[in-house]
């Protein structure tokens, strides 16, 4: 069991750094999910972490004890990686034990945990075969196996499910979640499927280009993102962004975007003025069919509906612009429709256009 | 024209080159082994399989063979052990791109020479008067060492020059087959605890198994066929100390005596035994590798 705490980290390729002065404190027990798209930094800093890339500046401590300049296999880490990484002419359970006769651990407790991490992922029938006469999903699970049968400090798991098909990924996902519910040993999971990550975390770690760009529990992710990288990045269907203009009137604030007028919330972005120019983000699956004379109501045609089964994404345009929303009535529209569909006020993500920050105020909670 | 018989077509002048090459070879010297025949006279008769008879009685024969197995199982063992050693202190400590490439150009030169030059350079390097080793020897009171005309050094010296042309070659083929595996394993191996000498024992050369496997047949081949080496260097001597079978065989039939169905029947007896012993060994490494 294990804090880790990353100080000042820096990685550079000859001259130029992918990750420039990260800081990041992950508690003990924590499954903590590094989400980002290809090449922001997520696995350079899990395998910096691990020990397998050098770091080129800053201090990596696990347990409060420095390990940046310790080798990989000093550090109490396991990690299991997205290839499987097994050893090919080793049988399962060589694979798996091939750690523990490493550190010369006694032959009987050897095979007392190799029973008890094969039992625990359903290995035991396949202990004496070759890793290629495996399936994806249970090779993955030998690899899970030799990561658990060390008890490490920390789990680490680079991409473990992305070579896997969407419904094995999803069963192998819960079992991950369900044996880190009862092992509680700090793991770092490293994926670009934003889906992945809000299921599977306690906390997640957005990053882009090399830098931290938030650090929140997935509903503090969706519900508030801190810009509008991570609003778009997060969320399936994606976002709506529309460059809005705020105008303050009696009744509170008012953005307006051509044709399209939305009320927002003055307690939640107190910091904004009349004329200000701002963009606007907004959830289809916060918005939904309505009255035309609901507040927040917009008007549009359908141009598509897409089917995902219990609702449907709705594509309409509007003043020139195509907007989505998500509703369980799709069924009964049609492309060349006029459909109204509203978002409640407190649903509206308002950015900085300049800096992509949000404008929402931070003392306003949740 | 359908596939087949095109495909049959086409091979069939090389087939019938190839076969041509063999048979007519192999043929003669069957027939010359069922001989006589020497170059000193022209008349020969039959005899059977008298030469053969008398090959198993020819103590000379059996050194020959005994130097040959030697010979054999030293330089492969002394080509992969050197090869396996350098590439692996290679893969671990030369990490720029650049010096790595330098260092295979310069370990494939020693297998660009021809035999003889190799043999030449290396009967001058052992020179007990001239040669740079005695001479480096001599600086820590050592020698002068007589490293070809001590017989029970001679044949090593000799080895130690096939395993330098060979063994650098393989390092550089070992060292671009390490570079093809796959990272992932072996990193999984240094999270794993292992150190390493152990990440190769027990990772990378095992997944290298087909084709070292490959390597080894493929030196024991060619270590059947260093007549110029050791003829230049040894002539076979002292003595007999690095006669090998067709330094023997090359001796009986043409320097002395010229005795050439002795000297066939040695060849064939050569022929039939390392295509015996090669099918078996093949077997078996094919079997092990899988």
């Amino acid at each position: 069991m294990a804090n880790i705490s990353c100080t000042d980290i820096v990685k550079a390729y000859g001259a130029h750094p992918v990750i420039d002065g990260l800081n990041l404190e992950i508690p003990d027990h924590q499954f903590v999910v590094f989400l980002g798209p290809s090449g922001c930094g997520k696995s350079t800093m899990l395998r910096m972490i691990a020990g397998l890339e050098d770091v080129t500046g800053g201090t990596i401590e696990i347990s409060d004890e420095d390990v940046t300049t310790l080798p990989p296999g000093e550090r109490d880490v396991a990690m299991v990686f997205q290839s499987y990484a097994l050893y090919p002419h080793m049988s399962v359970a060589d694979n798996i034990t091939f750690g523990l006769r490493r550190q010369s651990v006694a032959r009987d407790e050897i095979d007392r945990r190799l029973n008890h991490v094969a039992g625990l992922l359903g290995l035991e029938p396949f202990l004496d075969r070759k890793p290629k006469n495996l399936s994806g999903g249970q090779q993955q699970r030998v690899a899970m196996a030799r990561a658990m049968i060390k008890t490490p400090k920390v789990f680490l798991f680079d991409e473990p499910l992305s070579n896997l098909d969407a419904k094995l990924r999803e069963k192998l996902r819960t079992e991950i979640r369900k044996i880190h519910l009862s092992l509680k040993t700090t793991t770092i999971f490293v994926t670009h499927d934003q889906l992945e990550a809000m299921t599977i975390a306690d906390s997640i770690v957005l990053m882009q280009s090399g830098r931290i760009e938030q650090i929140g529990t997935p509903d503090e992710i969706f519900e508030r993102p801190a810009s509008r990288f991570v609003a778009d990045f997060i969320g399936t269907p994606a976002m709506n962004f529309l460059q809005a203009k705020i105008s303050v009137d009696p009744e509170g604030l008012l953005a307006t975007a051509g044709e399209i007028a939305l009320r927002l919330s003055p307690e939640m972005f107190p910091s904004l003025k009349d004329g200000s120019d701002v963009e606007l983000g907004l959830r289809p699956s916060r918005m939904d069919l309505c009255e035309p004379d609901a507040t927040n109501a917009l008007t549009g045609h359908v141009v598509l509906v897409e089917n995902m089964g219990s609702e449907g994404q709705i594509i309409t345009e509007m003043d020139g612009q195509e907007i989505s929303f998500v509703t369980k009535e799709f069924r009964r529209l049609q492309p060349g429709q006029t459909v109204h569909f509203a978002i409640h006020p407190e649903h509206i993500h308002v950015f900085d256009p300049k800096t992509g920050k949000s404008l929402r105020s931070p003392d306003e909670t949740l | 024209m359908t596939r087949k018989p095109f495909a049959a077509l086409s091979l069939a002048p090389a087939i019938a080159l190839l076969a041509m090459l063999a048979i007519v070879s192999v043929g003669g010297a069957i027939w010359l082994a069922l001989m006589n025949r020497t170059l000193r006279s022209p008349d020969a008769e039959f005899v059977g399989a008298y030469n053969f008879l008398r090959l198993l009685r020819d103590r000379r024969f059996f050194n020959a063979l005994e130097i040959s197995v030697i010979w054999e199982l030293f330089t492969v063992a002394g080509t992969i052990l050197l090869a396996v050693t350098l590439a692996i202190l290679i893969f671990e400590t030369v990490k720029k791109p650049i010096w790595r490439n330098l260092l295979c150009f310069a370990f494939l030169v020693p297998v660009l020479l021809p035999r003889v030059a190799a043999a030449f350079i290396w009967r001058f390097l052992y020179s007990p008067s001239l040669g740079v080793i005695n001479y480096l020897l001599g600086l820590v009171g050592i020698g002068p060492v007589e490293f070809l005309a001590d017989p029970s050094l001679a044949l090593v010296s000799v080895a130690v020059v096939d395993i330098w042309q060979w063994g650098l070659f393989f390092t550089v083929i070992l060292l671009k087959l390490l570079e093809t595996l796959p990272r992932d394993p072996i990193e999984a191996a240094m999270l794993d605890n292992a150190r390493t000498w152990e990440i190769h024992a027990y990772v990378t050369l095992p997944m290298l198994k087909g084709p070292i496997i490959s390597l080894v047949l493929v030196k024991a081949v060619e270590s059947l066929r260093s007549f110029d080496l050791i003829f230049v260097m040894t002539g076979g001597g002292p003595g007999t100390a690095t006669e090998t079978l067709d330094l023997y065989a090359y001796q009986m039939g043409i320097n002395m005596g010229g005795r050439i169905s002795y000297a066939s029947a040695m060849s064939i007896l050569l022929l039939v035994v390392t295509t015996i012993a090669f099918t078996i060994i093949w077997k078996a490494g094919r079997r092990w590798a899988n």
